[in-house]
């Protein structure tokens, strides 16, 4: 017996001929994997009691705990799957990170208490180094049993986490994740502990009973300014430091509130770090200047990396922003700085796409200030690495890509930042990769088999509108700058209208919103009879989802990993060759004799696309009124139709999603046309005001309500008049 | 295909009003989408329907056949089912019908359907125009597969003539000129001296009424 809970789970959609797996393009997109689209389809259906939408909405934040526990954080720092969303080149992208964010505003509470994993009682394993990919992978390791210590140079956990501004990541969410996460995991945390150069060695760990290690130390060591491949002369002045360790410092709190009241900052970088020190210093009450050696065009090869919500946020602030400088030299007054001399950069990046910056010298600007703060990028620490023989020959950390684990000494897997400098949710899928290999290698298994996967996106569903995308809400800048969050997040009913507009572009089986909603036991696979088939092609022309083919040289093949089980095939197939598993004809036909014998005359029938009534599903009608629902409203037959009216039943009543919202993109549209055709052929006999079409919106029950209170009073006026 | 469409249900209870026993003949061949089972079934729904409205009750039999002018195969899956019936309903074109009335002399066949020509259909528009008259002297070899004997208004076979403007037929502003049409194809395919032959007038006893198979 198949729990719901098992049948719910999503399935690897695997193209039979490519062997490629189908994923809608932003869950290819997190590195995480997770399943966007489910968690969109199941929040555009929240009840509409708060009670149990809150519950609900912590069902959707386990979820995505299982795959993802930093998601709370993931909320006000990712957003790399709304890069890739289909939407995007219509009217914005889905705003997924906004929503996950409200998930997260009802998980936190929760989080505190939620029940712990069972206690792991594998092998022990260590993990250097306590940022997002180090807690991924005890994490995972964890899940799968292991006994796992995060070993942390640093007071806190946390890693790069710990450089993010307040503003845009509050302290309080991430103690709240990271101790939940240890909480939950029982993941035993060492700070303080100092590998290498004097410190501990994999040899001690070793003998301390640790059977693999994960090392994700991360890009500690901030870079100097450099001007072909010399270092800038005057770093040593007073006035001149690294912005990273300022946005360290302001995090601890070992700040003073307004350190750079009246004071000229000057902040040189056009990254995202870049931004965040020029904003906090901004917020430390300087007057601040940003140089980068990119243009201000983003769309070139040397425009600005940073993200255009930090630069127009940082230009709201008051922060001024000299493009295309680079810094030949920092020029002080009795050991203070003073000002940067500033050539003209003419290429950042060369030919071959590496960053290797060329200045005109001879176009030179000065630009003044009191403090410099040097934010041009980060590098590991590697000397560790090198004592300990982890390095090649050519001084580069020396893994497997695939497994990440270190070619030279077994047992010994590298990720993160150390490896490439990434995103954090990068570097989390690097824990995750990890963790999978070492649990390999501990029991003896082939680390690399099955391991590559290629991911294809499905075909994109074409809608005949698209929603404007919601505009994000920021506090006025006279209101933010300070380090309290200042982006507006969701109310629930708005998250509810943003997950509406997902156009859920992956394959239904790697999705399954439907059955974990429980709106179907499972997704009905279409049943073919060859023999009654004309090959009129009509099924292949209407399906919306492209998932059915012809075969040469007759008949058709369906392809279930696109069919979205609408059932629109079966309702225009002209030889009933088509039946839908769990829908089949001859069910509907048994429910539609139950309704005509149960209910009280005028006898209403309702034929309703299921995803139009959710939630709540057990509305009461009246008792003249019987619902059949249906997994689309193109799944209405007009055979169905008027079966219905020869068993008596007075008015039917077809209930569709309206089309922008229909999840068949054209289920909604064919089914009005194909009750409009009939109307029409019942209007040869008179009868035309027995059927309705009417479309009501998801969780707007009240909508339902008036329209069949409407048509309720259409057949009683027709039904009194017959009688009398 | 052979485009049909449906008669009006008042009419065809006119037809069957004396009869109750009735079959209901489908037919996948040629239209689009072919009048099969579905339709059959469907028909006879709302034919019941109208019925009880009359204060008539049918009783419908319903079935489907490959082609109904086909006379061999028609009659070897109808024959087996008729026993009882009073009257045939055709949902095939008139040719089908006709057939079906050759098959069961003693019974009344009635035509579900008006035929209108053979034509083609564009589905995405879901508009079905007149490609072929069956003239017996096919042209289209170099017309540029265009029939102008179809699709030209005077069925001219040296166009076009004077009456085109801007592509279209004079006598209907909807419809394309046929020979307009042809001229592009041809320039298309770099073929334009064919409308220098002089075609002679067409040869009406080719159309005939018969051939051998």
């Amino acid at each position: 017996m198949v729990s719901q809970k098992d049948r719910a789970q999503v399935e690897e959609i695997i193209d039979e001929v490519s062997g490629k797996v189908y994923l809608p393009p932003c869950q290819i997109a997190c590195p995480l994997g997770e399943d966007i689209q489910r968690s969109h389809a199941m929040l555009a259906l929240l009840h509409l009691e708060p009670e149990e939408a809150a519950n609900q909405i912590i069902k959707i934040g386990n979820e995505i705990y299982e795959k993802n526990p930093l998601f709370p954080l993931c909320s006000h720092i990712c957003g790399l799957c709304e890069k890739e969303c289909n939407y995007k080149d219509e009217t914005g992208a889905v705003r997924r990170r906004m929503l996950v964010r409200l998930i997260a505003e009802h998980y936190l509470p929760y989080l505190e208490t939620k029940p712990p994993l069972p206690a792991p009682t594998k092998e022990k394993v260590a993990v250097i180094g306590g940022g997002p990919g180090g807690l991924m992978c005890a994490y995972e390791l964890s899940k799968m049993g292991y006994q796992v210590s995060i070993l942390e140079r640093n007071p806190e956990l946390g890693g790069a986490l710990q450089y993010i501004p307040r503003y845009r990541l509050p302290q309080e969410i991430v103690n709240s994740v990271i101790n939940s996460l240890l909480r939950i995991a029982h993941i035993e945390v060492k700070c303080g502990v100092q590998m290498g150069d004097g410190g501990k060695t994999l040899k001690d760990l070793k003998s301390e009973g640790y059977r693999a290690i994960f090392i994700a130390t991360g890009t500690p060591v901030p870079r100097p300014l450099t001007m072909e491949g010399e270092l800038v002369k005057g770093a040593e002045l007073e006035g001149v430091m690294f912005g990273l360790n300022l946005l360290y410092d302001v995090n601890q709190g070992n700040v003073p509130p307004r350190l750079y009241k009246g004071k000229r900052v000057v902040v040189v970088g056009g990254g995202n770090v870049a931004f965040d020190v020029a904003r906090t210093a901004r917020r430390l009450g300087g007057d601040v200047t940003i140089v980068c050696l990119e243009g201000e065009d983003k769309s070139t090869k040397d425009g600005i990396p940073a993200d255009v919500e930090e630069i127009e946020g940082a230009t709201q602030e008051g922060i001024k922003i000299v493009y295309s400088r680079g810094v030949e030299e920092i020029i002080g007054e009795d050991g203070k700085f003073r000002k940067i001399k500033c050539p003209r950069c003419t290429s950042v990046f060369d030919e071959d796409g590496r960053f290797n910056p060329k200045c005109d010298r001879s176009d030179v600007v000065y630009v003044e200030g009191d403090v410099l703060l040097v934010t041009i990028g980060q590098a590991p620490e590697l000397a560790f690495y090198r004592q300990e023989g982890l390095l090649n020959e050519r001084g580069r950390i020396d893994i497997d890509q695939l497994t990440l684990m270190n070619n030279l000494k077994p047992g010994i897997f590298i990720g993160g930042d150390v490896k490439r400098v990434g995103f954090a949710a990068e570097a989390m899928r690097d824990g995750v990769i990890a963790a999978e290999s070492i649990d390999r290698y501990l029991k003896g298994k082939e680390l690399r088999v099955g391991r590559k996967k290629e991911y294809e996106s499905a075909p994109i569903p074409k809608h005949a509108h698209y929603k404007p995308q919601p505009e994000l809400v920021w506090a006025p800048v006279e209101e933010r700058l300070n380090f309290e969050p200042f982006e507006k997040g969701f109310t629930l009913e708005q998250a509810v209208e943003e997950a509406r507009r997902c156009l859920c572009c992956g394959p239904c089986r790697s999705c399954k919103a439907c059955v974990a909603l429980e709106f179907q036991p499972e997704i009905p696979d279409i049943k073919y009879n060859e023999e009654l088939c004309v090959d009129c092609g009509n099924c292949v022309f209407y399906c919306p989802c492209d998932a059915i083919k012809f075969k040469s040289p007759r008949g058709v093949r369906f392809d279930l990993t696109l069919c979205r089980a609408c059932g629109l095939c079966i309702a225009v197939c002209p030889a009933m060759a088509l039946e839908m598993e769990n829908w089949e004809r001859e069910h509907i036909s048994a429910l539609i004799t139950k309704a005509a014998s149960e209910t009280e005359k005028p006898k209403i029938l309702v034929f309703r696309c299921q995803w139009t009534v959710l939630p709540p599903l057990d509305r009461k009608f009246t008792s003249n009124v019987d619902v059949i629902d249906l997994p689309c409203a193109a799944r209405v037959e007009t055979f169905h139709i008027l079966e219905a009216l020869q068993k008596g039943i007075d008015g039917v009543l077809i209930v569709a999603c309206p089309e922008e919202d229909c999840h068949r993109q054209t289920g909604s549209k064919e089914a009005q046309r194909s009750v409009a055709a009939l109307g029409e052929r019942l209007s040869q006999i008179g009868l035309q005001d027995r059927l309705h079409f009417c479309v009501v919106a998801p969780r707007h029950p009240e909508e339902l309500d008036k329209e069949l209170e409407q048509f309720r009073q259409r057949i009683e006026a027709i039904y009194s008049k017959e009688s009398r | 295909m052979i485009v049909t469409t449906p008669k009006p249900l008042d009419e065809l209870l006119d037809f069957l009003s004396p009869y109750s026993n009735i079959l209901v003949a489908g037919c996948d061949g040629c239209t689009q989408p072919p009048r099969g089972l579905r339709e059959a079934k469907t028909l006879s729904q709302l034919l019941e329907l109208g019925g009880k409205l009359r204060n008539k009750d049918f009783i419908f039999k319903v079935t489907t056949v490959a082609k109904q002018c086909d006379n061999y195969l028609a009659a070897s899956i109808l024959r087996p089912q008729i026993n009882g019936a009073e009257a045939v309903l055709s949902l095939a074109c008139g040719i089908g019908t006709q057939t079906l009335a050759e098959i069961f002399p003693e019974l009344p066949v009635f035509p579900a359907q008006n035929t209108h020509f053979m034509g083609a259909e564009e589905r995405e528009a879901g508009i079905l125009e007149e490609r072929c008259v069956g003239c017996g002297d096919c042209l289209l070899a170099v017309t540029g597969g265009i029939c102008p004997v179809a699709r030209c208004s005077k069925g001219l076979l040296n166009g076009a003539c004077g009456g085109s403007k801007e592509g279209k037929c004079e006598l209907d502003p909807e419809k394309d000129c046929a020979w307009i049409l042809i001229y592009e194809q041809l320039k298309k395919m770099d073929k334009l001296e064919l409308l220098k032959e002089f075609r002679p007038p067409r040869d009406y006893q080719l159309s005939g009424w018969k051939v051998a198979p």
